[in-house]
């Protein structure tokens, strides 16, 4: 993952910078994309969780392994109305969820929905944080 | 949580296999990212927000994704749609024949009012260009709908084109709202008048 490209406080422990990026519970700066200029939530319209979840990765690890490869994300901006993002993607639906992406770029698993419970979650490993 | 827009809108991408549908919704860069995961499952729509007179729009846009290879999109994809981008290919004379197909499709299945555009993409390829602008113009004209050449690939016009079926269904609306609840000063039939809707009402439009 690249560096935590604003922010006073560098990304080396999760603690520190989960400090410096939750507000009141919420996520206090944009999330955008990695890859991409696409605003992803305006700050104050997540609020953090800690969850387990498993999210394919968002490239391919090498070209040997397949593609269910994944990592347990810990780390979630949790999005309980999905017309409070600015903008994002939902994949076609797979074993009850359905996967979320850049809207612009498509990069992703970048979170998931939870249908049933109509609440998404964003990664907070695999977004970027900033103020504009 | 406080509401954080004033509209939302559903639109649906209808037209051809290959005429770009899916390239009209990538702002930054020609291409998706090619992850093997996502691209493999597909998306199923996205969110994206504008904002038009200073008012805040959620759109909430489908592609076909693929349904409309058997040539025919179900009654359950158009249900609630209320803006569809017909797209065809500039470069392919056939996918422009089709859209004819396709908005018998839509008359069929969406509802009466959904507001449509024409947009003829690929338009940076010029040099392959099998449907003349001007044919263009012409069959949007004959479907009294807007009409715009448009390019995902070099982002020409593409945002326009969003922002223009955006602010004709907006302007639908209020003039909707407005029939159904005069201005101040208008003719009084009741003694009393009921309670005037807030201006939130408009977020009712929802969908999900």
């Amino acid at each position: 993952m690249t560096s935590q490209e604003l922010g006073p406080i560098p990304k080396v422990s999760t603690i520190c910078s989960l400090e410096e990026q939750v507000k009141d519970g919420k996520n206090r700066h944009l999330v955008k994309c990695q890859r991409c200029p696409s605003k992803i939530l305006n700050p104050g319209m997540a609020v953090y969780k800690q969850v387990e979840f498993p999210l394919p990765y968002m490239k391919k690890k090498s070209d040997a392994s397949n593609s269910t490869e994944e990592e347990v994300v810990k780390d979630y901006w949790v999005v309980d109305d999905m017309y409070h993002f600015e903008n994002v993607g939902f994949s076609n639906t797979i074993s009850g969820i359905k996967y979320l992406a850049c809207a612009d770029c498509e990069v992703g698993p970048i979170g998931w929905f939870d249908i049933a419970a109509k609440t998404s979650y964003v990664a907070l490993s695999r977004v970027l944080h900033g103020h504009g | 949580m406080a509401k954080t827009y004033d509209y939302l809108f559903k639109l649906l991408l209808i037209g051809d296999s290959g005429v770009g549908k899916t390239c009209v919704l990538f702002r930054f860069s020609e291409d998706a990212f090619n992850t093997t995961f996502i691209s493999t499952i597909g998306i199923d729509f996205k969110i994206r927000t504008i904002e038009l007179d200073g008012k805040k729009i959620k759109l909430q846009i489908w592609d076909t994704a693929g349904q409309e290879r058997f040539r025919t999109i179900t009654t359950a994809y158009y249900r609630g749609a209320m803006g569809i981008m017909l797209v065809y290919d500039i470069t392919n004379e056939k996918s422009f024949e089709n859209i004819k197909n396709w908005i018998r499709n839509i008359e069929e299945n969406a509802s009466a009012d959904v507001e449509k555009m024409l947009l003829g993409n690929k338009c940076e390829l010029n040099e392959k260009r099998q449907v003349t602008k001007e044919r263009g113009e012409q069959l949007a004209i004959e479907y009294g709908i807007k009409f715009m050449e448009t390019s995902a690939k070099a982002s020409i016009r593409v945002e326009e084109a969003f922002f223009t079926l955006a602010r004709d269904i907006k302007t639908k609306m209020e003039k909707k709202l407005e029939a159904s609840n005069p201005p101040k000063g208008g003719q009084r039939l009741q003694p009393f008048d009921p309670p005037r809707k807030p201006p939130s009402w408009l977020s009712r439009c929802s969908l999900l």
